[in-house]
């Protein structure tokens, strides 16, 4: 950036940061060489010192007393009363405890009642674990994971298991299927 | 708190004084006494910076330094001793100003007139000055928020152009270019109410 190839319309925004020392070294000299062959400029410097001087001034205001001991006793105020919080959250948190309590109580009730089958291995006879192809004379091979239909027990009694507080004492309840 | 006094006196405040950066400590710890020390070391800064920026609503102005003042106090914790007060309270200072701002241009707009004018005393019984001072901050009330905010920072407040910067999260040629820009309104502005006939 020379001083040949700038007009004075782009030096004024140089010269407003010239006149409170905003400049760079290189720029500051660019724009004092100007100022020195330039009168108009060196008059728009003028201007511009004389509003600083005047913006300036704002510098002496001060602001009165009462005004400050207002935000002051706001402020403490503030501090030194618990921050109040939103109620929601507290009600939020409960409504959640007592849905978590209803649940848990419904589950406890529904497997209570749900019949625990406890002979149901005795009435089931077991699957084959082991097939022999003596026949053929092979090896015999034990077949683990061969799926089973599930049995029906439409007419089975469901046995209901009832464990009192004492652990001596377990009732059993034979219940008919067809409503008995 | 004659140390207080003492500070006061002196206008310091910041990162580099032993005796601020222990009463900042203090009022990390929950030293309420100590907050309060700081704050009145910095409330009537605060308070005036509020003004000029929020265009002399002294109501304002006073909701903005009770908010810069509690959020001051919350995030007291992330304050880094070494670091220069003062530029970290004028970031908060010129954020809430913005805020309010933004808000205020959102319910409406106050005129100079009945925003608290001469609230702010004049130092001097001088009607000229007066009337000129009166100029310069209706001058200010037509900048754009930043260009104010920047002139604020470095003409009033005094801070360097890279401070001024740094507190209002930008780069040093921005500000410098809106510092210039500033100036050369307020320049016209005079000029055109010096023109203009009584």
């Amino acid at each position: 950036m020379s001083c040949a190839n700038m007009s004075c319309a782009k030096f004024e925004s140089l010269i407003a940061l010239y006149v409170e020392s905003d400049l760079a070294e290189r720029e500051r000299r660019l724009v004092e060489a100007h100022l020195e062959r330039c009168h108009g400029c060196r008059e728009f410097a003028a201007d511009i010192r004389e509003s600083q001087t005047a913006l300036k001034e704002l510098r002496m205001d001060f602001v009165e007393e009462s005004a400050l001991q207002e935000v002051r006793a706001e402020v403490l105020f503030h501090l030194s009363t618990p921050r109040k919080t939103a109620a929601w959250p507290k009600y939020a948190m409960a409504a959640m405890l007592l849905a978590g309590l209803w649940a848990g109580w419904l589950w406890r009730t529904r497997t209570a009642v749900l019949p625990e089958v406890q002979p149901r291995a005795a009435m089931i006879a077991p699957p084959p674990l082991v097939a022999v192809s003596a026949q053929r004379g092979h090896t015999a091979r034990v077949l683990k994971h061969q799926r089973q239909p599930a049995p029906t027990f439409q007419s089975e009694p469901l046995v209901v298991k009832m464990i009192t507080d004492d652990p001596q004492v377990v009732i059993y309840w034979l219940v008919s299927q067809n409503g008995g | 708190m004659q140390e207080l006094a003492l500070l006061m006196e002196s206008g310091c405040g910041d990162a580099r004084d032993e005796e601020f950066v222990r009463l900042v400590k203090l009022a990390k710890a929950g030293d309420a006494a100590a907050f309060e020390a700081i704050m009145r070391l910095y409330e009537r800064r605060v308070l005036l910076t509020a003004l000029r920026l929020l265009n002399r609503n002294l109501e304002d102005a006073k909701d903005a330094a009770q908010q810069i003042f509690l959020r001051l106090h919350r995030s007291l914790g992330q304050l880094d001793e070494n670091r220069h007060f003062a530029s970290w309270l004028y970031r908060i200072t010129v954020n809430v100003c913005r805020d309010m701002l933004r808000a205020r241009a959102r319910r409406s707009v106050v005129s100079l007139e009945e925003a608290g004018a001469g609230l702010v005393v004049a130092a001097a019984d001088d009607t000229v000055r007066n009337e000129q001072r009166r100029m310069i901050y209706e001058a200010l009330a037509t900048l754009p928020e930043r260009e104010r905010t920047a002139v604020v920072l470095r003409d009033l407040e005094g801070f360097t152009t890279s401070e001024a910067a740094r507190i209002m999260g930008c780069s040093e040629v921005t500000v410098r270019s809106q510092i210039s820009n500033a100036r050369l309104k307020i320049r016209k502005f005079v000029q055109r109410r010096q023109r203009r006939p009584l």
